[in-house]
């Protein structure tokens, strides 16, 4: 079940960014994100485990870029999303399998694609809803959104120097 | 860690520009991973609370032999969504059945067994600590611990039951036994005759005697059987034991051991034993099933190795060993060994060296060819050169070629002959 979630995730991500693209008239831009796909898919296959965080990054900065380029948003969220899922399940199907054949895992597959389906709805949900609504910020609150990010980045530099 | 870090990175990356640029698309892009992140970390797990048994079917095994481990894992705290336990195996045993990882989830009050078989060659191994590790579903935040789970076993070397092993050493202990004591009194062997007393029961008279004596009675004595100290030196260098492309003698010598160990113990014996390697490994002596635990223990962890200290026979701590007790060392012997055995002996102890044969061991696995021939019938003149010079200086030698069976080798070299078949090879 979890890897055929993985694969449609990888469609969704790989395929939302190549339709998003080549709709704007970015064919060459379209084949590559294609290309990625394909490869994401014979990584997990081929047991590479190193490529799905790389294919995540790939899929965020051209989600990112496509939206520079004014690309429809709804295609670099569903690219977004698709992409987090697939990264997810990928590392999911690795943890799972360390379960000994005792273990209940039709069970734990169950309960993780619940939750994580659920996460990637109600975040690409929010996403749209951010993006529709199009409320106006006022100084202070970006500000404060400054302050906040900066916050965390120091705590991630920090968690970084220990590690 | 490194999951959560990574999206860190990348949900203050789309923060971070669409802060920049002012570009509410940008920031709207990094909600799922926000969102992902937060509810991870509004499920971390608590507090680790688990309470590990761990249950191996047997504490002593033989090699290669499959031993069940069963690990139960009790959760005293607060239900864990995704727990991943993962219990390290010893070096040097293999996993036979089962699994030493599980993923589960694990609720309040519940417990969970984990069961695997392993199995390994000689040895003796730890078992310290299982790895838990609790995570929420989305694997954000994880809490890792090492619960003590102790645990022993040991493969103890396959021990090959000797029917009788005789010895004679010097001097022997109060109680009674196996091995004649130079001593007259009740016994088997004849000793020799003395004069009748008060209380002799008749049927010891010797009537010969007697005859040629009108006043005398005469008695025959026999030599009282006692008991004995034996120190067991196993011989664990490098250069005496390891040959090439790894194959090694080592193990004959500790089969051996632990075979000889066992039946002066079963005979009644104090048994000490030092293993010669690296450093030394001594077991003082004692009697009874539990020096056999003792000693069957040190085996199962003797290694050989190499060391420029200990490179000659000439450093064996002679003062562990009683005066004039029986020493029995085990090694496959170098020529450089002559002078310290020869030296032993001198000293009063009786010495007896079983020698797994290291010519025929090693030409059982090189090529046959003219050459290796040739070389093998030097070198074996050259041994049987150096043995002979051993059983010249009084050292009892048992040559012993690994392709036969130990018990039958010391049931043919070093059996107690009868009175009988002694006498007529006396008369031969």
């Amino acid at each position: 079940m979890t890897n055929i979630i993985f694969i449609l995730s990888v469609i969704i991500g790989a395929g939302a960014l190549t339709w998003g693209y080549g709709a704007q008239g970015h064919a060459e831009y379209a084949r590559w994100f294609f290309l990625l796909g394909t490869i994401w898919l014979l990584a997990k296959w081929r047991g590479w485990k190193w490529i799905s965080p790389l294919a995540l990054l790939i899929v965020i900065a051209s989600a990112a870029y496509g939206l520079w380029i004014n690309i429809s948003f709804g295609w670099m969220m569903f690219a977004a999303v698709g992409g987090l899922l697939a990264w997810d399940l990928d590392d999911f199907s690795r943890r799972l399998s360390y379960a000994a054949p005792s273990d209940d895992i039709i069970g734990m597959e169950n309960r993780h694609l619940a939750r994580v389906g659920i996460v990637a709805a109600l975040g690409g949900l929010l996403g749209f809803i951010a993006f529709v609504a199009r409320i106006q910020l006022p100084f202070e609150v970006i500000v404060g959104l400054v302050i906040l990010t900066i916050l965390g980045l120091t705590r991630l530099i920090t968690t970084l120097r220990k590690d | 860690m490194r999951r959560t870090l990574f999206l860190s990175i990348i949900t203050y990356a789309l923060l971070l520009a669409g802060l920049a640029t002012l570009r509410g698309d940008l920031l709207a892009l990094c909600l799922p991973f926000a969102l992902y992140l937060a509810l991870g970390y509004l499920c971390a797990p608590e507090e680790v609370d688990l309470e590990v048994e761990r249950r191996i079917d047997v504490e002593r095994a033989a090699p290669n032999i499959p031993i069940i481990i069963t690990l139960t894992i009790t959760n005293r705290g607060a239900d864990l969504e995704e727990l991943f336990l993962d219990d390290t195996l010893p070096s040097g045993l293999t996993l036979h059945s089962g699994s030493t990882c599980s993923l589960l989830r694990l609720a309040k009050g519940a417990s969970h067994t984990l069961t695997y078989t392993v199995s390994g060659p000689r040895g003796g191994y730890v078992f310290e600590t299982l790895k838990a590790r609790a995570t929420d579903h989305l694997a954000v935040a994880s809490r890792e611990v090492r619960l003590e789970a102790k645990g022993q076993l040991f493969v103890y070397p396959p021990v090959t039951r000797l029917r009788q092993v005789v010895i004679r050493p010097r001097n022997t202990r109060v109680y009674a036994g196996n091995i004649p004591a130079r001593v007259g009194g009740s016994g088997i062997e004849f000793f020799g005759v003395r004069a009748y007393s008060v209380g002799d029961p008749p049927r010891s008279i010797n009537w010969r005697a007697t005859a040629r004596h009108v006043d005398q009675l005469y008695a025959n004595e026999f030599q009282q059987e006692r008991v004995a100290d034996v120190a067991i030196v196993l011989d664990g260098r490098w250069r005496t034991n390891e040959f090439s492309r790894g194959h090694s003698l080592f193990e004959y010598s500790v089969q051996a051991a632990a075979s000889l160990a066992d039946a002066f113990l079963a005979q009644g014996n104090r048994v000490g034993m030092l293993v010669y390697s690296i450093y030394f490994n001594w077991i003082l002596p004692a009697y009874g099933k539990v020096q056999r635990e003792k000693i069957l223990q040190a085996l199962a962890r003797a290694h050989p190795g190499g060391s420029d200290v200990f490179a000659g026979l000439q450093h064996i701590p002679t003062r562990l060993f009683p005066r004039h007790s029986q020493i029995v060392l085990v090694s496959p012997l170098n020529e450089d060994d002559l002078e310290p055995l020869i030296q032993l002996r001198a000293n009063g102890y009786q010495v007896l060296t079983v020698t797994p044969n290291p010519v025929s061991f090693e030409l059982s696995f090189l090529p046959k060819q003219k050459e290796v021939d040739l070389a093998a019938r030097v070198i074996r003149m050259e041994r049987a050169l150096m043995l002979r010079k051993l059983q010249r200086a009084g050292v009892q030698v048992l040559d012993w070629d690994v392709t036969h069976s130990f018990d039958q080798v010391v049931q043919r070299e070093l059996r107690r002959v009868p009175v009988w078949l002694q006498m007529q090879g006396s008369l031969k």
